[in-house]
């Protein structure tokens, strides 16, 4: 399997995530004006600078988001401003999940979610599938991981 | 089977205790004086023993053939069975009313689960030990079943009465713990959280203490501050001597087939047994006074339990102190690692360690100067920057102390300074390997590499660093992904005659399995060889599919219990 990347309407939902955000981290700038603690201006430079950063974290999110199944593991690349390849060989899976939240409903997608053993990266997520290929995804790597036929480790 | 009898009192005794001591405080506290509370707290231990009668009479345990089932409760009933194979460990405590009244307390842990699976309160002392026993007998039978394919044949009634302790493996002593090294241990033992408390309760008590300050002279009030200090220490230092005295004193350690037992306690009691096919990860430990003396100690981690976590840290199975060579061999006794040469990261990385040490300097400087300006003193404040003269060698100590070695079979990994830990681990314990790299560490050109192995306690071990943290290894520049871990299979402990078969697989070998992005050009000249070669993979039972699956399955009807 080549390398995969995410559905690109994932942007959506981390866009919409990070408008969110930003509308939280503003709200109290937003009280403070209103009371009159604050210039007028304030809440809406903040709101700019801060929507304009998580925004563009969310789409170089996904330009950076990558995953790929191989023969015997899977190996993911991903993160802005900390890079994080987590590889997890399929020996080691103990159960997949595919999953959709509200949002990703919405947005027509899902994710899969394989978790291991390991205490750290117990669980890893590949977010902006879509529904079928979450299950497809499940279903490979149910199949790949009992084909790879090893013990758990513990 | 079922619980000792003398266990009812007792257990009833350790629940009324509580609530009657809460009950005799509010009673007598009220004016309703003494009779009514001693009528109460005695209504209370009749109700507790009543329950415990019942509980006694509904709690029952077998040993069946491939599993320890439990069933339990009095208002809620559960029915538990805990596969032999899924045993982590088994661990036996006895305090000293325990010992008084001849009860012990069985904690069987799996790997699943947040807390103890197995627990068994309380049955007689020789219980114990023939449980353990027969835990680990009928474990082994399993395995030699699963191995081979075929089942071990050794009669139909010997679920029913056991066999004999002759067929019981020997045992062999690997470390008892003498006199002088217990003295030792209790020397080097510092309890830290004493001061800790005291650190926040005088901070609590600063502005009261504070009003009495001008009265005393600076100079009266130094030596007292010192000799509050040294008193604290010294308070820390006995505490920790005392604890860890009482904790290790008999400490014993010994091998019977292929299982590490070990017991130690002076007041509580406490032995247990590790399969060592369980054993996770090796951790081999020291601080500088015990470099300097030629000390380690060794803890020996499954996915039941990490050493010192918990509520009940008595638990852990580690030699506390040992000479360390001799920590070496044993650590070499449970896994053979070979002579490990460790690479340092690279030595620009100190500069890394200046800048964050710096940083730390900077902003405990600007809370001294905070401290100064708000309760309006002279002190020198700047003074604290005089800890910048520490920062070199202090990096310099982080990057010495710090290092990766891979081995044939194991990843081996040095860390710190103060505590500095060797963590051993199997390629084939590895869960799953992240290799992280935040932005400064992208123009240092170095990454973080965390090779992670399965645990109980996610956050607890998370905070402790359970995975293997290997920072700061020089980023390669092709994108191979890492490999781990010889396809997740246990390296064969005696080299047994290998079947061909639907095992075949060509995999690499060596350390170059899991050398890849992440531990790359240093790594790669010191790999010896990068050939790949084929070997035959032993498959055990022949049956290429399914047993993984099996497996999991039936690691997943364990979680569910």
């Amino acid at each position: 399997m080549t390398t995969q990347t995410l559905h690109p309407r994932v942007q959506i939902v981390w866009v919409l995530r990070a408008v969110l955000l930003s509308a939280l981290v503003t709200a109290p700038f937003v009280g403070g004006a209103y009371l009159e603690y604050l210039p007028q201006w304030a809440p809406v430079a903040v709101g700019a600078v801060i929507l304009t950063l998580t925004v563009a974290h969310a789409l170089l999110r996904y330009r950076r988001w990558s995953y790929e199944i191989r023969e015997d593991a899977i190996y993911l690349d991903r993160g802005v401003i900390t890079q994080v390849r987590t590889t997890v060989p399929l020996v080691r899976i103990q159960h997949v999940d595919s999953r959709r939240s509200p949002i990703e409903r919405t947005a027509g997608l899902a994710s899969c979610v394989v978790y291991t053993a390991g205490s750290r990266g117990a669980d890893v997520r590949i977010p902006g599938l879509t529904p079928d290929g979450a299950s497809d995804l499940r279903e490979e790597l149910k199949r790949l991981s009992i084909r790879a036929d090893g013990e758990d480790a513990v | 089977m079922k619980l000792a009898p003398q266990s009812i009192p007792y257990r009833a005794f350790q629940k009324a205790a509580g609530t009657a001591v809460a009950l005799f405080v509010i009673v007598n506290s009220g004016g309703f004086g003494l009779p009514l509370a001693v009528a109460g707290g005695a209504a209370i231990f009749v109700a507790m023993l009543a329950y415990e009668v019942a509980y006694y009479r509904r709690f029952e345990y077998v040993l069946t053939e491939d599993t320890l089932d439990i069933s339990s409760g009095v208002i809620s009933r559960r029915e538990r069975e805990i596969p032999y194979r899924r045993i982590q460990n088994v661990d036996v405590s006895r305090s000293v009313i325990q010992r008084a009244i001849g009860v012990a307390a069985v904690d069987l842990e799996t790997a699943g689960g947040s807390s103890t699976e197995g627990s068994i309160r309380f049955v007689t002392p020789e219980e114990a030990t023939r449980l353990q026993r027969e835990v680990q007998r009928r474990k082994s039978d399993a395995g030699r079943t699963d191995e081979d394919g075929d089942p071990v044949d050794d009669g139909d009634d010997a679920v029913e009465d056991g066999r004999d302790d002759a067929f019981a493996p020997d045992e062999e002593e690997l470390f008892a713990i003498s006199p002088g090294e217990l003295a030792l241990v209790g020397a080097l033992s510092f309890d830290g959280r004493l001061i800790g408390l005291l650190a926040f309760l005088s901070s609590g008590s600063f502005p009261v203490l504070s009003s009495f300050l001008p009265e005393m002279s600076a100079a009266a009030l130094t030596a007292t501050a010192f000799v509050g200090v040294a008193a604290l220490f010294l308070a820390s230092w006995l505490i920790g001597a005392g604890v860890a005295f009482s904790n290790y004193y008999g400490f014993r350690l010994s091998r019977a087939g292929d299982e590490l037992r070990y017991e130690r306690g002076l007041f509580r009691r406490y032995s247990g047994s590790i399969p060592t096919e369980k054993v996770q990860t090796l951790r081999i430990t020291d601080n500088p006074a015990k470099r300097t003396l030629g000390y380690a100690s060794l803890s020996i981690e499954t996915a039941g339990y990490a050493p010192g976590q918990g509520t009940e840290s008595g638990n852990q199975s580690a030699v506390p102190i040992a000479t360390t060579d001799r920590v070496y061999r044993l650590a070499h006794e449970i896994e053979s690692f070979g002579t490990p040469e460790f690479n340092r990261p690279p030595k620009r990385i100190r500069w890394r360690y200046v800048v964050r040490y710096t940083m730390v300097v900077g902003v405990l400087t600007g809370v001294a100067y905070g401290a100064d300006w708000y309760f309006a003193a002279s002190l020198p404040w700047y003074g604290v920057a005089a800890l910048l003269l520490a920062v070199p060698p202090a990096a310099h100590l982080k990057w010495k102390h710090r290092g990766y070695w891979l081995g044939e079979d194991h990843l081996l990994t040095r860390n710190g300074f103060w505590g500095r830990t060797v963590a051993v681990v199997p390629y084939y314990r590895i869960q799953n390997v992240i290799d992280s790299r935040t932005v400064f560490q992208r123009r240092w050109g170095v990454a973080t590499i965390v090779a992670d192995t399965a645990g109980r306690d996610r956050r607890v071990r998370a905070r402790a660093g359970n995975g293997v943290r290997q920072p700061v290894c020089r980023p390669d520049r092709d994108d191979r992904p890492l490999r781990v871990g010889r396809r997740g299979r246990r390296p064969p402990r005696e080299r047994r005659p290998r079947r061909e078969g639907r095992g075949r697989r060509c995999r690499r070998r060596s350390g170059r399995d899991i050398d890849g992005d992440g531990v790359g050009r240093e790594v790669g000249r010191n790999v010896d060889s990068d050939g790949v070669s084929c070997e035959v993979g032993r498959d055990a039972d022949g049956d290429g599919a399914g047993r993984g699956g099996a497996g999991r399955i039936g690691r997943q009807r364990d979680r569910l219990g």
